[in-house]
């Protein structure tokens, strides 16, 4: 009996910022706050950081304003290299966090000073998932989807997911494992690195990478050719 | 009218108003501002309540009224609360208390959600009978009077929630602050697309050649608009390029010191013939339509700005504007992308020369830009922002909604 394939509902995700009210204007202050900050707070500037489009200099808020608005070029540096996929608990990430700086403190004890309204502003989000009408029932409508859909569905089934379903895998690359077990293609959408592109580099290559396989299932003479 | 946003506004956003529609089809919400022209606030709820009400919220708008006297006193306290200093004696607050009394006695406030905008209304709060209120605070309150915040923050904090357009904009407050950036309709006269015909009467009427590249800066005639350092920077720019500068703006006649800006202005233009300064009557929405279409290159060299949303016109029209780094600007421009940020005139003069040198460039960034405002300032977005903060108040405590 033919397998019966789960379509792919393609959902997507917004965010409504919240401000905490509290700012810093220095790393001394930065670390204070960011030691007491929500959780919620904590994740909002660092997993939620690529929903906001922003190009590819930095990997979180925290090295975006070291490097932005402090000209700490070394910190941000240290601070863009922490994967925050490689923690179970936010609180593990806040503690790396915190380590990365207290070391840049301990070396640099008078950091600069923000300019005024430049401060770094702590924000939480509270998060809507909506479904956007779009089912892909096999790997062609897929293709056409992901052309299709905003970068808002790319960061929640791409980025998102790797932290609501624990494993660090992203929704695209699990549906076709388990619905078509094409283990080359899953392995190609799981070597992009998430933090090398923005959403819509992210979506680019896993069309082309979906596209080359749906090209190969489809050239079928070329297949009949070489085993002539 | 929610028709019109299709293929324009991005799908998602229509797709997510139709579904918070449903969720609060036939609720109440209702509100209240203090004037039902002129100004930002007025332009957005003007579109957004028919639009609400196609989606199937019963939505309201209300206006207090009040006399000279009051509204003398609230000005006073909105220049206060960005950080001027004015001088609010209790008597004054007292009497901003009684004519808010007044219109709660004329308004009927009963709703699910009552959205009060900015601080003249701010009291009737006091007069809250049922649903969520929230404060839509449109100005910027970082760094106000104290002892002015400290007074009418006594009817804000009584709010379930506030509403910030810009994170920086906020103070601490014991009570949830959402932020919902301000936004641009794009089918409205100043930024719908225009006919060839409809073009060309604004040019003859301003007698404007579009032989040379043009710089364009659109903003009243006020000093925080710096147009003495857009003159002075396009003079660096006449050295390299042949270019005609417009000054477009409104002659700002509540503004005492506008008059003054002017005169200023015209004397250090001195005659220069490739100079237009534009002084354009209210409702000149077409004529700023055309000229940010025209324009090679737009500023917005401010010194304080609030949002600042010509930024988000012009890039709507596909331009790379050069904005000064204040107010919501930077989160307007994204430096290098989708604009420049200065901070200088030879900052701003250094820019224009680049744009107007390298056109591809200038084409490129102009289409981020557009893109930039099409997901992030429309008016779609914006009321989108609206229902999910009041269908987030419902939930309260779940940070994770899933409609």
């Amino acid at each position: 009996m033919e397998k019966i394939i789960e379509p792919f509902e393609f959902r997507q995700c917004i965010s409504i910022l919240k401000s905490t009210g509290r700012k810093a204007k220095n790393l001394r202050q930065l670390r204070d706050v960011m030691a007491v900050a929500s959780d919620e707070c904590i994740f909002h500037h660092t997993y939620q950081y690529f929903l906001k489009g922003h190009t590819l200099e930095y990997t979180n808020d925290f090295a975006h304003w070291a490097g932005e608005s402090l000209e700490e070029r070394a910190l941000s540096e240290h601070l863009s290299n922490i994967d925050p996929y490689d923690f179970k608990d936010i609180n593990d990430l806040r503690n790396e966090l915190l380590d990365v700086i207290d070391d840049h403190l301990e070396r640099f004890p008078e950091p600069r000073e923000a300019m005024p309204g430049d401060e770094f502003y702590f924000n939480e989000t509270v998060t809507l998932i909506f479904p956007v009408g779009i089912r892909a029932k096999n790997l062609a409508e897929f293709l056409m989807a992901i052309k299709y859909i905003d970068a808002g569905s790319i960061y929640y089934h791409f980025y998102e997911a790797r932290i609501r379903l624990g494993s660090g895998i992203d929704d695209f690359s699990r549906w076709i494992e388990d619905a078509f077990g094409k283990k080359e293609l899953v392995e190609k959408i799981r070597t992009i690195d998430p933090f090398m592109h923005n959403l819509e580099g992210i979506k680019e290559h896993i069309a082309e990478v979906v596209e080359e396989e749906v090209r190969r299932d489809m050239e079928v003479i070329d297949r009949c050719l070489v085993s002539m | 009218m929610f028709s019109q946003y299709v293929g324009v506004s991005p799908k998602s956003d229509l797709i997510l108003l139709q579904m918070l529609g449903a969720k609060l089809s036939q609720r109440s919400y209702l509100h209240i501002n203090s004037t039902r022209a002129g100004g930002g606030v007025v332009e957005i709820l003007q579109r957004m309540i028919p639009i609400l009400r196609e989606l199937g919220i019963d939505a309201r708008w209300e206006v207090i009224e009040g006399d000279s006297k009051f509204f003398d006193i609230t000005k006073k306290i909105h220049n206060a609360l960005q950080g001027n200093a004015e001088i609010i004696t209790d008597e004054m607050w007292q009497y901003h208390f009684k004519i808010n009394r007044q219109n709660a006695e004329k308004i009927n406030l009963e709703a699910d959600a009552v959205v009060i905008h900015d601080p003249q209304p701010a009291p009737l709060v006091e007069f809250k009978k049922t649903g969520s209120w929230m404060w839509r605070c449109h100005i910027d309150l970082s760094n106000p009077q104290i002892g002015v915040w400290d007074y009418i923050s006594q009817y804000c904090e009584k709010y379930d929630a506030a509403i910030f357009s810009v994170a920086k904009f906020a103070r601490a407050m014991t009570i949830d602050q959402y932020i919902a950036a301000p936004s641009i309709d794009p089918i409205s006269e100043k930024n719908r697309d225009l006919t060839e015909e409809e073009m060309n009467e604004t040019l003859k009427k301003f007698q404007i050649q579009t032989d040379r590249p043009i710089i364009l800066q659109v903003s009243r005639f006020d000093r925080f608009k710096d147009p003495i350092g857009v003159i002075a920077a396009y003079r660096i720019v006449k050295k390299y390029n042949d270019c005609i500068l417009i000054l477009a703006g409104s002659p700002a006649t509540d503004d005492p010191e506008g008059e003054a800006v002017l005169k200023e202005v015209k004397e250090f233009a001195a005659g220069d013939p490739d100079i237009y300064i534009l002084l354009l009557p209210p409702f000149s929405d077409r004529d700023i339509n055309v000229l940010q279409r025209i324009a090679t290159v737009i500023l917005q060299k401010s010194l304080r700005e609030g949002f600042g949303l010509t930024v988000s016109e012009s890039m709507w029209k596909g331009k790379a504007v050069i904005g000064g780094a204040t107010g919501g600007i930077p989160l307007q421009i994204v430096h290098g992308i989708t604009g420049f940020l200065v901070h200088s005139i030879e900052g701003a003069a250094f820019r224009i020369r680049q744009l107007l040198s390298n056109p591809e460039m200038s084409k490129r960034m102009g289409e981020n830009a557009k893109e930039y405002v099409r997901k992030n300032f429309l008016i779609t977005r914006q009321i989108r922002d609206y229902l999910s903060i009041w269908y987030s108040m419902e939930s309260k405590g779940k940070g994770i909604l899933e409609l």
